[in-house]
C-alpha cells in the first residue's frame, strides 16, 4: 500500500547528478524500501534531448554551446528536446503508478498539467492545458506562451523524469533550440506573465505551490 | 516455450507506441523482469520489462517502427523449469493494479443516495454539464472526483437512452473508445454536447480508416457545360414523369459507376495479403442527415439507367432524411460518393469509407473562366465547372489507375453522351 508522496527539494544539482539521485529512488521504490518521491530541484544551464528529438531542433553545435557552459545531454524519456537553468522549477515524479491504480500514461500527464495548472493560478497567473500538446501553457489569448513542459519515462509502471517550469528564467534562454520541437510556441515564464506584480520570492512560492499541488493528488490512500 | 511479449496498453487513450530502442539482442539471455525495449509515445518513453527469463529468440520490430498496441514486440524462449509465464501482455500494465484497493474502483452506483466525495468546482461542473456524479470515476486523492473527471466523463458519456444496456455495477465502467482523444478542462460558458451513438460511429470508423489506410488525394477539374445541357434539356419531361428535379449527382455516379468497371482496383478491398476486386458495384452516397452522417448504398448501381439511378438516389436521400432506411440499406457499399451539395467548396478529400479503397468528393459547379481553342483560336469563355476530388488507399491503388480513373469520369462527364 503506497503511502503520502515525499517531497524532497534538492537545490540546484548538475543533470546527471540528479539523474542519479532519481535512478536511486527508482530502485528503491521498486524494492519496496522507498516512498512514492517528488524530487523537486534546479539545474545549472543543461539541454536536454528526448528520445524523439529531430536533430534540427537543436540549432547550434554542442560545441559552440559547450563554450557557453551549457551542456547538452541525453535524457530517456518521451518529450522532444528541452532547456533547463536556473530559475527554473524541476521536479521529478518517482511514482509506482499501478500501485496507485493509476496505471494510464495519458492520465498522468494530464494530471500533471492539472496540478500545475492548480499551482500556477495560486501564484496569480492564469494558466491551461492545450489539447494535443502536453505541457501548460498561460490562458492568455494569442500565440501559445509555454510554462511548463512535461516529459516521464516508465520502468514498468514506475515513473521517473517529470516536469520543468519556468519561474524566472529568462525565456531568452531557448534560444539554441526549437522547444519540444513546436516551433509555433514561445516559451515564457511566470515572472514574465506576472510582470511588475511579480514576488521577490516567487521561486519559493512556486515551490511550496507545487509541492502542495501534488502532494493532494497523491496524498496517502 | 516461446513467449511472445507484447505492447502492453499504456493507457486508455494509448494505441500505439514506436520501438525507439531494443535493450537486449538475438540469443541474449534475460532474467524476470528486466528491461528489453524501450517504447516511446507522446511525451512518455517506457521501458518494457520481460514477463519470463529465457533467451531472447526473434525481435520483430525494428527500432524507429510504429505498432499498435497488442503487437509482439519479441519472442522469448522461456527457460526450462522457470515459472510459468506471466500473462505476456499485462507486463507493466496489470502487474500490480489490485482494482478494488484503487480509488477507481470504487464502485458508486451500488450508492446511489449518496455523493461521491467531489471538490467543490467538480460539484459544480457537473451540475452545469448535467453530469451524475456518482457515475464518475473520481482520479484525485482518496478517489475524490475532480474537475478533470468531470469533464471527462462528459466528454465520454453516452446519451441517457444508452444507459440501461451498460453494465451496472463495479468493474471497468467505460468501455475503450475506439478513437484516441485528449482531456480538456471546461471552461465557464462552454457547452458540453454527448456524442451520440451514430456521432461515436462516425468517430470511430474516421479514425480507424486513416490509422489503416494511407490516403493519397488527386484532383480533376471538370467543364460540366454538356451535362449541363442534357439536364436542361430534359429537366421539364423529367419533373413531369418523375415527381422530383433532375439534380447533376446522378450524372456524377453514371459516370463513376463506368469508369469503375474499367478499373476494377477501385471497386476493391484490402485483405490481409490480397486485393479483392469485387464484381457487383454497389455505390454509397454520404448523405448529412439531421442526426448526423449515413451512407445509403444503390445496389447494382451499374445496371441502373440514368433515370433509374436519379429514382433510386432521390428515393435513398428521401428516406434518409425521414429515417425511413433499413440496416441493409446501409451496408455493403463498394466505393463512396459524397455529395456536400451547394455549399460543398470549391474541393475537399473525403475520408476512405472502410473497408472500400476509394472515394469520391464533389466541388460546388460555379461557372469560371476557361481557356478553350475556339476556331484554332484561344479564348478566354466561362463554362460551369465542378471539381472532383478522388481520396485512394495506395496500399491497393497506385497513383496511374487512380489518375486514369479520376480522368476517365472526366471524359465521361465532359463527353455528356447520356441517355435519358
Amino acid at each position: 500500500m503506497p503511502g503520502a508522496l515525499h517531497v524532497e527539494w534538492l537545490g540546484r544539482i548538475a543533470w546527471v547528478d540528479a539523474l542519479e539521485a532519481q535512478m536511486k529512488r527508482v530502485e528503491a521504490r521498486r524494492a519496496g524500501a522507498g516512498p512514492d518521491t517528488l524530487l523537486l530541484l534546479e539545474h545549472p544551464p543543461v539541454i536536454t534531448l528526448g528520445r524523439r528529438t529531430d536533430p534540427a531542433h537543436l540549432l547550434e553545435s554542442r560545441a559552440a554551446l559547450a563554450a557557453r557552459g551549457i551542456d547538452v545531454v541525453e535524457a530517456a524519456r518521451g518529450g522532444s528536446v528541452t532547456y533547463h537553468g536556473p530559475g527554473q522549477l524541476v521536479g521529478y515524479l518517482v511514482i509506482d503508478l499501478a500501485a496507485r491504480g493509476a496505471a494510464d500514461v495519458h492520465r498522468f500527464l494530464r494530471s500533471i498539467e492539472a496540478d500545475l495548472i492548480a499551482a500556477i493560478q495560486k501564484l496569480g497567473v492564469a494558466a491551461r492545458a492545450q489539447p494535443g500538446r502536453t505541457g501548460v501553457f498561460a490562458a492568455a489569448s494569442g500565440r501559445p506562451r509555454k510554462l511548463a513542459s512535461i516529459g516521464i519515462g516508465l520502468r514498468g509502471w514506475l515513473s521517473f523524469h517529470g516536469f520543468a517550469l519556468n519561474v524566472t528564467l529568462d525565456p531568452s534562454e531557448y534560444a539554441p533550440i526549437v522547444p519540444c520541437g513546436l516551433a509555433d510556441v514561445a516559451m515564457s515564464s511566470l515572472v514574465r506573465e506576472l510582470g511588475a506584480s511579480a514576488p521577490a520570492d516567487l521561486m519559493d512560492r512556486t515551490r511550496a505551490a507545487v509541492a502542495e499541488a501534488f502532494a493532494a493528488r497523491w496524498e496517502a490512500p | 516455450m516461446p513467449v511472445a511479449v507484447e505492447l502492453p496498453s499504456l493507457g486508455e487513450s494509448v494505441v500505439e507506441g514506436t520501438v525507439s530502442r531494443w535493450l537486449v539482442k538475438e540469443g541474449d539471455r534475460v532474467a524476470l523482469d528486466q528491461p528489453l525495449v524501450e517504447v516511446t509515445t507522446d511525451k512518455v518513453d517506457a521501458e518494457i520489462p520481460a514477463p519470463v527469463a529465457g533467451i531472447v529468440q526473434k525481435i520483430l520490430v525494428a527500432e524507429g517502427q510504429t505498432v499498435a498496441v497488442g503487437a509482439a514486440l519479441v519472442m522469448i524462449e522461456a527457460e526450462a523449469g522457470s515459472e510459468a509465464p506471466r500473462k505476456p501482455a499485462s507486463a507493466p500494465a496489470a502487474a500490480a493494479a489490485p482494482q478494488a484497493a484503487t480509488p477507481q474502483a470504487a464502485p458508486p452506483r451500488e450508492t446511489p443516495s449518496e455523493l461521491p466525495p467531489a471538490t467543490p468546482l467538480a460539484r459544480r461542473l457537473a451540475e452545469e454539464a448535467k453530469v451524475d456524479l456518482r457515475s464518475v470515476t473520481g482520479t484525485g486523492a482518496a478517489g475524490r472526483v475532480t474537475k478533470q473527471d468531470v469533464a471527462l466523463h462528459a466528454s465520454e458519456r453516452r446519451p441517457p437512452a444508452a444507459e440501461p444496456g451498460s453494465a451496472p455495477g463495479p468493474g471497468p465502467a467505460a468501455p475503450r473508445p475506439g478513437y484516441g482523444y485528449l482531456s480538456y478542462s471546461l471552461q465557464p460558458g462552454d457547452r458540453v454536447v454527448p456524442m451520440t451513438p451514430l456521432r461515436r460511429l462516425v468517430a470511430e470508423h474516421m479514425v480507424l480508416s486513416k490509422r489503416v489506410s494511407p490516403h493519397v488525394g488527386t484532383v480533376a477539374e471538370i467543364d460540366m457545360s454538356g451535362v449541363t445541357k442534357v439536364r436542361d434539356a430534359h429537366k421539364r419531361t423529367f419533373e413531369q414523369d418523375h415527381g422530383f428535379g433532375l439534380s447533376f449527382l446522378p450524372f456524377v455516379v453514371h459516370a463513376s459507376v463506368r469508369a469503375l468497371r474499367e478499373y476494377p482496383r477501385l471497386n476493391a478491398s484490402v485483405l490481409e495479403d490480397a486485393i479483392v476486386e469485387k464484381k457487383d458495384i454497389h455505390i454509397g452516397i454520404a448523405v448529412e442527415t439531421e442526426k448526423g452522417l449515413v451512407v445509403p448504398v444503390v445496389r447494382h448501381a451499374d445496371r441502373l439507367s440514368l433515370a433509374g439511378l436519379a429514382q433510386a438516389l432521390e428515393d435513398l436521400a428521401n428516406r434518409a432524411r425521414s429515417k425511413r432506411l433499413s440496416a441493409d440499406e446501409l451496408k455493403g457499399g463498394s466505393f463512396t460518393i459524397s455529395n456536400p451539395g451547394r455549399h460543398g467548396n470549391m474541393y475537399g478529400f473525403a475520408i476512405i469509407n472502410q473497408p472500400q479503397v476509394g472515394i469520391l468528393r464533389m466541388g460546388e459547379i460555379v461557372k469560371r473562366p476557361v481557356v478553350r481553342t475556339l476556331d484554332g483560336q484561344d479564348a478566354i469563355v466561362i463554362r460551369p465547372i465542378m471539381h472532383l476530388a478522388l481520396s485512394y488507399d495506395h496500399r491497393a491503388v497506385d497513383g496511374a489507375p487512380a489518375n486514369g480513373f479520376l480522368h476517365r469520369i472526366r471524359e465521361l462527364l465532359e463527353e455528356a453522351e447520356f441517355d435519358l
